[in-house]
């Protein structure tokens, strides 16, 4: 695992370290750039909320406490918010996508034990907690993480009536809490 | 207008119900929250702190997700707009002192600041035994929320909360103090949602400051005696240090 690594370099970054916040940048750049892509749906876009999240993590990473959780996850809310509020101050709609990222495979059950060796705990737990759910549910979930689907983006992609996407949402959310706790 | 009042108590309310803000928490971190919802439950956390960290805790839960994408090398153009920031910045200083935080900018840090030079100009750590210890509590979000002192002279543990915690119907606030090694923390115990609370010390518990090494606040279920260590959310935490002290 290489997390106790990004949380000496995020520390360190706190300290002013620039070649610290550096080398943590070539690290977790392209996971987090991949996060961006999806939620902007434009590279251009991507790139500017990656620039921006980053400078923020730059500026905050003296908040960073590593006993309340890794590095590489608190960086990603840090960036994933920055990309949230960016897309509602462009109220970006779905239609402008010029980058396509359909298929949720990435997070499908079938990763390779070569993969699965590079997972934390943490997340291996959590897909553990969302396999619990219906496929459906599951997937309106991820979609909605990753993507930052409306809930009438999820049933017009997924043809389904609106109220049931949002049904399935809150009791997939409400059934995994248990399990997340 | 108490219609408004009206509705804006029940809406708060609503919030303080454990199982429905949990709900709503794991539905914001989960990014299914939308449109005015959002920007209500927004509202919401700047104030109470509890929902805050009930987010907090589900964010990190989800923000695993990101180890299971793909990687996407970005153009070097990102690092070098980044580079370039950290320069331009980098005359001034890195951090923002604690000084320049919104706790000053309140208005509370008057004293605290009176405390911490005092500190530094009078106690010597190596030759000199403290009277006093004091610790700034500091939200999630590094908002300065309750100044802590700890008086020999009087042996009291004081709690002064500048802005109001609101706590859940059957929760109560409660204090710990950290060892500075780990181990388990000594429970203080109940902080009143606002203003000040006095809690008379042990000469044990005095002994034993010299070896803590930060407070914390917790959120408990009332009358939960059993607990010996935090059980709930912590919704403030800070540094202890000596302090010379009136």
């Amino acid at each position: 695992m290489m997390e106790d690594i990004y949380a000496e370099l995020l520390q360190k970054t706190a300290t002013g370290d620039q070649l610290a916040f550096k080398k943590l940048y070539e690290e977790t750049s392209p996971k987090l750039m991949s996060l961006c892509l999806r939620l902007m749906r434009t590279e251009a876009l991507a790139e500017d909320v990656l620039q921006e999240g980053f400078i923020k993590v730059w500026e905050k990473a003296d908040t960073f406490t590593p006993g309340k959780g890794r590095a590489l996850t608190w960086m990603s809310t840090v960036i994933r918010n920055k990309g949230l509020d960016k897309l509602r101050s462009l109220k970006t709609k779905a239609a402008e996508t010029e980058i396509q990222y359909e298929g949720l495979e990435f997070a499908s059950a079938d990763l390779q034990p070569d993969n699965m060796e590079d997972l934390s705990q943490d997340v291996k737990g959590l897909m553990a907690c969302l396999d619990t759910l219906k496929p459906d549910q599951k997937e309106c979930i991820l979609l909605s993480y990753y993507y930052g689907h409306t809930h009438q983006e999820l049933a017009n992609k997924m043809g389904r009536p609106l109220g049931t996407i949002k049904a399935w949402i809150r009791r997939g959310l409400e059934d995994i809490r248990p399990c997340l706790t | 207008m108490s219609n408004v009042n009206n509705r804006a108590n029940n809406s708060t309310k609503r919030y303080q119900n454990p199982e429905l803000f949990e709900q709503l928490a794991i539905e914001y971190a989960a990014g299914s929250m939308q449109g005015r919802a959002k920007k209500r439950f927004e509202t919401l956390m700047e104030t109470h702190f509890y929902l805050r960290a009930v987010v907090d805790a589900y964010e990190n839960k989800f923000a695993t997700l990101v180890e299971l994408l793909p990687d996407a090398k970005p153009s070097n153009q990102v690092w070098a707009g980044i580079e370039s920031h950290i320069k331009a910045s980098a005359p001034q200083e890195k951090k923002t002192s604690w000084w320049k935080t919104s706790f000053f900018k309140q208005g509370f840090g008057l004293a605290a600041m009176a405390i911490v030079v005092s500190a530094v100009l009078l106690l010597n750590p190596m030759t000199v035994t403290p009277t006093s210890y004091a610790a700034i509590l500091e939200s999630d979000s590094n908002v300065a929320m309750a100044m802590t002192k700890i008086k020999k002279s009087d042996m009291t543990l004081t709690v002064d909360i500048m802005k109001k915690v609101n706590v859940p119907d059957n929760m109560e606030l409660t204090l710990w103090c950290h060892p500075k090694d780990g181990g388990i923390p000594m429970k203080m115990g109940t902080i009143s949602e606002s203003g000040k609370t006095n809690i008379k010390i042990s000469k044990k518990e005095w002994q034993n400051m010299k070896d803590v090494g930060f407070l914390a606040i917790s959120i408990e279920h009332i009358n939960d005696n059993k607990i010996v260590k935090p059980s709930g959310k912590i919704l403030l935490h800070g540094q202890l240090t000596t302090a010379s002290l009136n």
